[in-house]
């Protein structure tokens, strides 16, 4: 091997490697925090709502499932200007993401609600509850219950898919990497440093998810 | 301890292996032998690289590596790069050489070697003919973009960095860089003087105009430090492409101007 390894030039960057990992931290935690009711929403609503709705919802889940992420967050920021509509990156790489994880989302809680045995929403009719306290206390939350692995998994792909927002300037984890590398030329320290942070991000973010697991769905069945 | 010993003997094997590969030179007939010349451009960059409607490369630079194939008597292979994977392609040992607006720079010859110069281009700011701007001053307020690792990029940051007030957006190619440009996203742009090539071509075109000059710059083919035969080499094919008048008649064909005056260093 005649490549001298030093980790040195990449390490002196590390206030902009902070403020990166801060970025991508930031832009899944929103995008994550924003995603999930939506989704949860439009789940029940493809699942009970009125079929002209659910189909509505279900157009949307299929084209946004059936498109490339780089190319729906270049629809965001390249595209929608035409229209009048223009954000800033960050806002627009949100935007993006939430657009993307809601879609995924949506296919993977209406699993968890086709779980739930119809006899249980007509118990809480029975009981005299309304339509929005059975699909609170008794469907969403047995149903999320079921799909939590499964939902988490998606928020951690989340994660690592917003590695793809430099292609719009949003200066996270990646962009910063990149600038580094340019500067410093050390490829192999800088994405080998990048790689361990991207690591320590989704072992967190799964421990964190992990904890919430825990806390929320106690109750044995 | 037996176990331990049989593991140091592998990796003492492996290294004696390993280190003549590594260390050996590459001179210019070990290209003959290997019977390819692999060379790194980018597509994205007319009139230097570019894809035509057979989706085949094209371009200045593209042409001047089938000169350098041509004249080593093998067949070209590109390798397609964006701009901040030039550097890699290189060390990474995927190409044999970078021939792609490669512009000479101190800092990148502490990682490459490159040849002298085969051609130049400044590079600009660009922005709207509607836009007052005369100098980097002018910018304070504005959002500015360019392509993350070139020289442009080089450059702005640094204005960045001495006039306050300027949003600055790195992409990761040129053509995101334009579609930004064209869509509002950015209000001036650092690129190449060919730059408004590409966007007159697009739809909203020929508004743009090229403000001042960020840095003139030198393209010279790139290769891996500690190779001197193949770099002499290299500078005496580009001597004699430039003297029996090649470079002019390609540039004239890409860029519709002589190549220039070509100061070697």
């Amino acid at each position: 091997m005649d490549y001298q390894f030093d980790f040195g030039p990449v390490f002196a960057h590390w206030p902009e490697l902070l403020q990166g990992t801060l970025l991508t931290v930031y832009l899944t935690a929103v995008a994550t925090a924003i995603g999930l009711p939506i989704a949860a929403v439009l789940a029940a609503v493809r699942s009970y709502g009125p079929r002209l709705l659910g189909a509505i919802v279900g157009i949307y889940v299929e084209i946004i499932r059936n498109t490339p992420f780089l190319i729906q967050l270049y629809f965001a920021f390249f595209a929608l200007p035409a229209l009048g509509l223009r954000m800033t990156a960050n806002t627009a790489a949100i935007a993006a993401m939430v657009v993307n994880l809601v879609a995924y989302a949506i296919e993977i809680v209406r699993a968890g609600l086709d779980a739930i045995p119809r006899g249980q929403i007509e118990a809480g009719r029975a009981l005299g509850l309304g339509s929005l306290r059975i699909l609170r206390h008794i469907v969403l939350i047995q149903a999320l219950r079921v799909v939590y692995p499964a939902l988490a998994s998606q928020f951690v792909l989340q994660l690592l898919g917003s590695s793809l927002v430099s292609a719009i300037a949003a200066e996270e984890l990646t962009a910063v990497a990149n600038n580094i590398m340019i500067v410093t030329f050390r490829n192999f320290e800088v994405f080998g440093v990048i790689t361990v942070v991207y690591l320590a991000l989704s072992l967190l973010f799964r421990a964190l998810l992990g904890t919430i697991h825990q806390r929320m769905f106690r109750w044995t069945t | 301890m037996r176990a331990l010993r049989h593991t140091l003997l592998g990796l003492a094997a492996a290294l004696l292996l390993a280190v003549p590969l590594a260390a050996h030179a590459q001179a210019p007939e070990d290209i003959v032998k290997a019977g390819k010349l692999v060379v790194a451009i980018d597509t994205t960059v007319p009139p230097y690289g570019s894809l035509d409607a057979q989706m085949q490369p094209t371009g200045l630079d593209v042409e001047l590596a089938q000169l350098v194939g041509k004249a080593l008597a093998v067949p070209v292979e590109f390798v397609t790069v964006s701009s901040p994977g030039r550097i890699p392609a290189l060390l990474t040992k995927r190409v044999d050489m970078v021939i792609s607006i490669f512009s000479i720079t101190a800092e990148r010859a502490l990682q490459v070697d490159f040849s002298n110069p085969y051609g130049g281009q400044s590079t600009v700011l660009l922005a709207p003919k509607s836009r007052k701007i005369a100098g980097p001053k002018d910018l304070v307020g504005l959002k500015v973009g360019a392509t993350r690792g070139a020289i442009e990029d080089i450059v702005l940051t640094e204005i960045v960095k001495n006039n306050p007030g300027i949003t600055y957006l790195r992409f990761d190619d040129g053509p995101s860089c334009a579609q930004a440009m064209l869509s509002g996203q950015i209000d001036a742009m650092g690129g190449g003087d060919y730059g408004d090539i590409y966007l007159r071509k697009s739809a909203s075109g020929d508004e743009f105009e090229q403000k001042f000059v960020l840095r003139p710059n030198y393209f010279g083919i790139g290769i891996r430090k500690h190779n001197p035969a193949l770099l002499h080499w290299l500078n005496t094919l580009l001597f004699t492409l430039k003297n029996d008048g090649t470079l002019d008649r390609i540039s004239m064909k890409y860029r519709n101007k002589p190549i220039g005056d070509l100061p070697p260093f």
